[in-house]
C-alpha cells in the first residue's frame, strides 16, 4: 500500500474510533508509518489507559484487504477497478435517472456504525434531503434508538453516560461494559472502592457478574417485570421522592395503580428472578437513593416491548429522585452549534418517509426511516418503489434481521452503492463499491455531552485516492446539481468552521486544546428552574403523546413473545448479540489477533440441554426458527452461564449469520425494533 | 523497585491484560502465551488476577542451571536470556505462584519482563486495577482510600442526623 503521512508531526493526538467510546490516544509515526498507539494521559474518558481494540487501529488502517480503488460490478458478477471520477459520474447519472422516473424519494441512504455518528451522520442526512428524498436509514434502527426513546419519552433526553463513580448503587441491565464500554470499568471500580454496590441483571453470566454484589439471570425480555416490581416496592413502602413526584412529574397515580400487580412473586413467575432477590435489590435502592446509576444495555431493546421496558427503568430513576444529578439521569446541555441537517429548510414530510406511518415515534423523535419496512419498498411491496440505495459503512446483509429477505431486497435494487473499508457481504451485492476512509483519515468535530466538551480531530494519515465521507457527499452533490447550495465548503476545515461559527469557538482554540474544550460548566437539577424537554415540561410517567398515537400510555409490561407463544416445535429461546468479543458488531473479524481469541462463531448451550440432546462441544448443530436456519458449532458453557432452555449466538459473524433466524416481522410498536433477543428456536443434530 | 501489582477489588476480568501480554510474547491474543493470568470461576463468581512479583529472592533465578535468568540492571525485573535458556523448565517448576510458563513456540521459559519498563498490561487496564510502581505506593493508595471511605461514612452519618 502506498501510504503517505497526512501530517508531518511524528506523534499526533486524536480520538480512537474503533468503537464509539472515543478515548484519547496518541498516534506515533516513524517515517510516515504508524508504529504505535498509546493512551492519552489527561483525557477525561480513558485517563491514560486504552484497550486492545484501540491498538488494532493499525491493523485496520494497513489491512491488506482494504478497498483502495472504486469497483464496478460487471455483467458476469465480477468487480472491475474504475477511476473515482467514472464511479461518481455513473452513480450520479443513475441517481438522476431514478429520480426522473420514480421521484427522488426512490433513492435512499443508509449510514452504518463504521464511519461514526455526529458529523458523519449529519453529512448523510443533509445529502439525501438536498437530493429531495426523506429516506435516511441507519444502524440506529436496530440499536440505540430503543433506549433513546425509553428515556426521552419519560425525561425528554437520554444521556447514556452517568458518572458511575459517584453512585452508591449501580444497576446494570443487559449490558457487558468491560467489552462494550471499557472506560466504565474504572468508574465501577472507583464506586465500589468507595462502598457502592453493583447489581447485574443479564440472561448471560458475563465475568462482570463475578464483580457484582447481586447477579440475577432473567429470562430474555422480562426486565420490565423486574423494573415494575421495584417501582411497586418503593411506592408501597413510601420510599420514593414524593416532593419531586408532586412537583415535577405527571401520571404518578396511574403508575402506582398499574404497579400493584407486580408483587415479588409475580416478578419471579415472569422473569425467573427469585422474589427475595427483588426485595434485596429494592432495599439496596432505598439505602442509596438518589445516588443510583441505572444503565440499560442494548439487551433490552431487541424485544417487542423493549422501549417500555426501558421506560420503566427511566421512570424508576425519576421516582427515586436521581434526575439530573451526576450519577443519575444527568441532563446534558448541548453546544449551540450549527447542524448540517436540513429538517427545517427541507422537511419533505409530504414525500412520505418510509416507515413514518407505521412507526411515527421513530420518525418524529429521530428522523429515521424504518429499515425493515424499506426491504418491502425495495421488493416493490411498498407505497412507492425504493430503487437506489447508497450504503456507507453499514453491513445490513449481516446485521439486519431476516438475512434472506435482506439479500433479496438489496439484490432487487437498480442502484446499490456501498462505501466501505472491505468487501463485506453487503458490498458484494453492490453495483459500485467505493473505498471508505478510516477515522484516521478525516477531520471532524466530536462532542462529549457528559463532560460538556468539544474536540477537534484532524487527519492523521492519508492514502492517495481514498477520500473521507465529506468529499464523497460533496463530490456527488456537485454532480447532482446541489453542491454549490448545500455542500459549498471545499474541505473539512471549512465545514468545521461553519458548524462552530455561532459558538464563538474557533478551530484554532480547539487545536490548542487537543484534550478537549469545555463549552459550558456542568449544572445539576436544572429542572428546578427550567422545564424538561418533554411535551408537558415534566417527567412523564405516562405519555399523553404516545396515547394520542394509539400506543401504550403507561410503560406497560407484556411478557415476551417466547413466553406468550410457547410451542413444542420451538422449545429453546435464542438470545443474540451478547457483547463477549473484541469484534464491534460486524466489524474487526478480519483483525488476525482478535481471531486468535474468537476463531469461529458458536452457539452457547447449557450443559444439561446439550447432554439431553446428545450434543458434544464443537459439534456443528442446526438452529432453526420460524424464519430460517443456521449451522453452527456448539459450545457447552458453564452451568451458571446461561439458564437451561436459553441459547446464545453472537450477531456479527459474516460466515455464521445469526440473522437468518431472527425476526424482522415482530417489532416493538414504538421503536420498530426487530425481535433479536428472544427468538423461539429448536436445535437439530446434523 | 517498581513492580506490577494488582488491586484485586478493581479487576472486572475483561482480560485485556492477558491479550496485550500474549501479543508481546507471541504475536496473537492466545491466553496460554500470557505472563499475566486472570482466573475467573463462573460457578463461584470469583476473579483473581496475578502476574510475576519480581521476588527479591527469586527462586526461578536461583534454580536456573545456565544462568539464563538474570536481573535487569535498569528495571530490576527478572528476565530470561533466551539464547542461554536450554528449556529445562526448572524455573517453571520452582515458581511457587505459577507466574512462569514454558513458551512452546520458542522452546524457552517465559515470564514478565515489565516490558522493559513500560508494561503493556498496565497501559491497557482500563479499570486501573493494575499499577506499575513501588509496592509502598500500593500501601499509600490503600491508606488514602480507607480515609475516603471512612470520611464517606462520617458524611452520611451527619446527613442522617440532619433528617
Amino acid at each position: 500500500m502506498n501510504v503517505r503521512a497526512g501530517n508531518p508531526k511524528e506523534s499526533v493526538t486524536t480520538l480512537c474510533r474503533m468503537c464509539d467510546t472515543r478515548c484519547g490516544v496518541h498516534i506515533h509515526k516513524k517515517d510516515g508509518i504508524i508504529v504505535d498507539i498509546t493512551p492519552r494521559e489527561a483525557h477525561p474518558v480513558n485517563q491514560g489507559r486504552m484497550c486492545p481494540r484501540g491498538a488494532a487501529a493499525i491493523d485496520l488502517f494497513y489491512h491488506p484487504d482494504r478497498i483502495l480503488k472504486p469497483l464496478k460490478k460487471l455483467s458476469d458478477g465480477t468487480f472491475q477497478e474504475i477511476s473515482r471520477e467514472q464511479a461518481l459520474d455513473e452513480i450520479a447519472a443513475k441517481m438522476l435517472a431514478i429520480k426522473k422516473e420514480h421521484g427522488a424519494r426512490s433513492v435512499g441512504v443508509w449510514k452504518g456504525e463504521g464511519v461514526g455518528f455526529f458529523q458523519q451522520e449529519e453529512y448523510v442526512r443533509r445529502f439525501i434531503h438536498a437530493f429531495g428524498s426523506p429516506n435516511y436509514f441507519s444502524n440506529d434502527s436496530a440499536c440505540y434508538n430503543g433506549r433513546y426513546f425509553g428515556y426521552s419519552l419519560v425525561t425528554g433526553f437520554w444521556n447514556p453516560f452517568p458518572e458511575f463513580s459517584e453512585a452508591g448503587l449501580i444497576l446494570l441491565f443487559g449490558t457487558n461494559p468491560p467489552m462494550c464500554h471499557p472506560p466504565f470499568m474504572r468508574e465501577f471500580a472507583d464506586a465500589r472502592q468507595n462502598g457502592a454496590k453493583l447489581v447485574v441483571i443479564d440472561p448471560r453470566l458475563n465475568p462482570i457478574a463475578c464483580y457484582a454484589d447481586i447477579f440475577a439471570q432473567p429470562y430474555p425480555g422480562t426486565d420490565g417485570a423486574l423494573g415494575w416490581g421495584l417501582i411497586r416496592y418503593l411506592i408501597e413502602t413510601k420510599n420514593y421522592d414524593s416532593e419531586f413526584v408532586d412537583r415535577y412529574s405527571i401520571g404518578f397515580e396511574k403508575m402506582a395503580h398499574y404497579a400493584k400487580k407486580f408483587t415479588p412473586e409475580y416478578v419471579e413467575e415472569q422473569s425467573g428472578i427469585y422474589a427475595h432477590v427483588v426485595d434485596d435489590i429494592a432495599q439496596l435502592i432505598i439505602k442509596s437513593r438518589p445516588r443510583v446509576s441505572i444503565f440499560p444495555g442494548s439487551g433490552l431493546e431487541h424485544h417487542e416491548n423493549g422501549v417500555n421496558n426501558v421506560r420503566t427503568l427511566a421512570a424508576l430513576g425519576c421516582l427515586i429522585g436521581s434526575l439530573d444529578i451526576s450519577c443519575g439521569l444527568f441532563w446534558p446541555e448541548d453546544l449551540e452549534r450549527r447542524k448540517l441537517t436540513l429538517y427545517d429548510e427541507l422537511p419533505l414530510l409530504d414525500q412520505k418517509p418510509i416507515g413514518a406511518d407505521k412507526f411515527p415515534v421513530l420518525y418524529e423523535l429521530r428522523k429515521e426511516c424504518h429499515t425493515m419496512t424499506a426491504m418491502d419498498y425495495m421488493l416493490g411491496k411498498g407505497e412507492y418503489p425504493l430503487k437506489g440505495l447508497i450504503v456507507t459503512a453499514a453491513n445490513p446483509a449481516v446485521t439486519h434481521p431476516n438475512t434472506r429477505k435482506v439479500e433479496e431486497a438489496l439484490g432487487n435494487l437498480e442502484l446499490l452503492v456501498v462505501n466501505d473499508f472491505f468487501l463485506t457481504p453487503t458490498a458484494k451485492l453492490a453495483h459500485y463499491v467505493l473505498p471508505a476512509a478510516t477515522f484516521l483519515e478525516r477531520s471532524e468535530l466530536h462532542y462529549n455531552f457528559k463532560h460538556h466538551m468539544v474536540f477537534l480531530t484532524e487527519k492523521v494519515m492519508g492514502i492517495p485516492g481514498v477520500h473521507g465521507e465529506y468529499m464523497l457527499w460533496h463530490d456527488l452533490a456537485h454532480r447532482l446539481g446541489f453542491g454549490e447550495k448545500y455542500f459549498p465548503w471545499p474541505n473539512e476545515d471549512e465545514v468545521n468552521r461553519w458548524i462552530l461559527e455561532p459558538t464563538g469557538i474557533r478551530l484554532e482554540d480547539l487545536r490548542r486544546h487537543s484534550g478537549g474544550y469545555r463549552y459550558k460548566p456542568i449544572r445539576h437539577k436544572k429542572y428546578l428552574t427550567q422545564p424538561l424537554p418533554t411535551p408537558s415540561g415534566k417527567v412523564e410517567f405516562v405519555s399523553p403523546y404516545l396515547k394520542k398515537l394509539g400506543l401504550a400510555e403507561i410503560p406497560h409490561y407484556i411478557p415476551p413473545y417466547h413466553l406468550r407463544h410457547k410451542r413444542k416445535e420451538f422449545p429453546f429461546v435464542l438470545t443474540t448479540g451478547a457483547r463477549k468479543s473484541l469484534f464491534y458488531h460486524s466489524r474487526h473479524q478480519n483483525i488476525q489477533r482478535f481471531r486468535t481469541v474468537h476463531p469461529t462463531a458458536e452457539v452457547e448451550i447449557h450443559p444439561q440441554d446439550a447432554a439431553a440432546l446428545g450434543i458434544k462441544d464443537n459439534e456443528v448443530i442446526r438452529v432453526v426458527s420460524e424464519m430460517g436456519s443456521l449451522e453452527i458449532p456448539a459450545k457447552i458453557v458453564n452451568a451458571a452461564e446461561l439458564r437451561q432452555g436459553v441459547i446464545e449466538i453472537y450477531h456479527g459473524w459474516e460466515e455464521w449469520r445469526v440473522n437468518f433466524v431472527t425476526h424482522d416481522d415482530i417489532n416493538d410498536p414504538i421503536s420498530g425494533f426487530p425481535l433479536l433477543k428472544g427468538v423461539p428456536v429448536r436445535i437439530e443434530k446434523i | 523497585m517498581k513492580v506490577i501489582f494488582v488491586e484485586p477489588d478493581r479487576c472486572l476480568a475483561c482480560r485485556n491484560c492477558e491479550r496485550v501480554c500474549s501479543f508481546q510474547e507471541a504475536g496473537g491474543f492466545k491466553r496460554e502465551n500470557s505472563n499475566i493470568w486472570v482466573q475467573v470461576d463462573l460457578a463461584k463468581r470469583t476473579i483473581f488476577t496475578m502476574t510475576c512479583l519480581q521476588c527479591e529472592t527469586a527462586i526461578c533465578l536461583e534454580v536456573c542451571p545456565t544462568k539464563a535468568l538474570y536481573r535487569d540492571t535498569e528495571t530490576h525485573a527478572v528476565v530470561v536470556n533466551e539464547a542461554a535458556c536450554v528449556g529445562c523448565r526448572m524455573c517453571v517448576a520452582a515458581c511457587p505462584f505459577g507466574n512462569m510458563h514454558f513458551e512452546k513456540s520458542r522452546g524457552v521459559a517465559a515470564k514478565c519482563n515489565l516490558c522493559h519498563g513500560d508494561p503493556e498490561c498496565v497501559k491497557n487496564c482500563m479499570a486501573k486495577a493494575l499499577h506499575y510502581c513501588d509496592i509502598n505506593e500500593l500501601a499509600m493508595i490503600k491508606r488514602k482510600r480507607m480515609d475516603r471511605k471512612l470520611a464517606g461514612h462520617a458524611v452520611s452519618h451527619d446527613r442522617d442526623l440532619r433528617i
